[in-house]
């Protein structure tokens, strides 16, 4: 009796898998949608604070809500201004820096994407995704 | 086999019911062209059952991407669009904008819209920034151009903002592929924005930018 179910959660499992093997296969030259940061890459609030003037803040959110409030001496850089903004932040850096990325919130996606162009793109060293983005960071400052 | 046909007989009665407003798709999949500034998507629907439906609510992911609805309210039967504009800026690559759409509908309050779009990128400038410490030995720095396969760009032309940092093009390993050798004539500081203008579309090319700067060596 055990054995049979064994070998039915076995069959079932093969089952399951098929498909997910079949799309592994099919999609593997596919496109890469959400592209995970490594753990090393990301940082949190209290240690992006503990770096104090070594820190170059970063935010990747829309204009208004830049405007609106930001971490305070941030530089904005967001992909609806690249070109216009990233010169602006790149007179700022110095290679002692290290770069702190944020956006929204920890569902946001711009702050990865930010930070992935100024690592691959602009070859820069030390750039770390903020974990959790400007909300973690405001809850921090109450 | 008892309990495999438990475990297809579950998943049968677990498939979702047929929700009252219907979308054609929830996912679309836009190709922009090199010079396109936004990519529109529309999501059509139509209320499938028998009362109303109301929207209440529509957000977008990005403040890139601008959603709009015909009509609030929709009747048993008729049928409609939400346009998703994504507006494209400065962005390059794979990007997925999501619109969520909230209706008082109890079997389908909040419905996921996705929009795919692979950003064409007509030259790929790498690195965009380089920079010398003053420190030490200035020496010319390198930045690869490479035009995409299917653009037809035969010349680049480069002008920097600063006559002191000089710039050269010379050929890559192939007809689309420029090397821009990048060297500053003296050691004081300074930031210069290297502008880099491609011989396509002739009407009006499309720049791409390069960041140069000299630093003072790190204290």
């Amino acid at each position: 009796m055990q054995s049979s179910i064994i070998r039915q959660i076995l069959i079932l499992a093969g089952l399951a898998l098929l498909p997910a093997i079949g799309q592994a296969l099919y999609f593997r030259d596919q496109v890469s949608w959400q592209s995970p940061v490594p753990a090393s890459e990301m940082v949190a609030v209290a240690q992006a604070r503990s770096w104090g003037n070594q820190a170059l803040w970063v935010d990747a959110r829309p204009d208004e809500e830049f405007v609106q409030e930001h971490v305070p001496g941030a530089l904005q850089l967001n992909e609806d201004r690249w070109d216009e903004l990233l010169p602006q932040m790149l007179a700022v850096w110095s290679p002692d820096k290290r770069v702190v990325v944020y956006c929204g919130s920890q569902s946001c996606g711009s702050s990865r994407e930010v930070a992935r162009r100024l690592r691959k793109e602009a070859q820069l060293p030390n750039v770390f995704v903020l974990t959790g983005g400007w909300q973690e960071w405001r809850k921090g400052n109450r | 086999m008892k309990i495999l046909f438990s475990i297809g007989l579950a998943a049968l009665l677990a498939a979702p019911a047929n929700a009252a407003l219907k979308w054609e798709k929830t996912e679309l999949d836009l190709h922009p062209s090199f010079s396109d500034k936004e990519a529109i998507g529309r999501f059509k629907y139509e209320n499938t059952g028998t009362t109303t439906i109301k929207v209440t609510g529509v957000h977008t992911s990005c403040g890139c991407t601008v959603a709009s609805l015909e009509k609030k309210e929709v009747a048993p039967g008729e049928k409609g669009e939400i346009t998703a504009t994504f507006k494209i800026g400065n962005r390059t690559g794979a990007q997925q904008k999501t619109v969520t759409v909230q209706t008082d509908d109890p079997s389908n309050p909040t419905t996921v819209l996705t929009l795919k779009a692979v950003i064409p990128a007509l030259l790929e400038v790498q690195p965009t920034f380089v920079y010398w410490d003053n420190s030490k030995p200035l020496e010319a720095k390198t930045i690869s151009i490479k035009a995409a396969k299917d653009a037809p760009v035969t010349k680049v032309t480069v002008n920097s903002s600063d006559p002191l940092i000089t710039t050269k093009v010379e050929p890559g390993a192939s007809p689309k592929e420029w090397k821009l050798s990048v060297l500053p004539k003296d050691s004081q500081p300074r930031t210069s924005t290297l502008t880099i203008q491609p011989d396509y579309p002739e009407a009006q090319p499309k720049l791409y930018y390069a960041s140069v700067r000299v630093t003072n060596a790190p204290r």
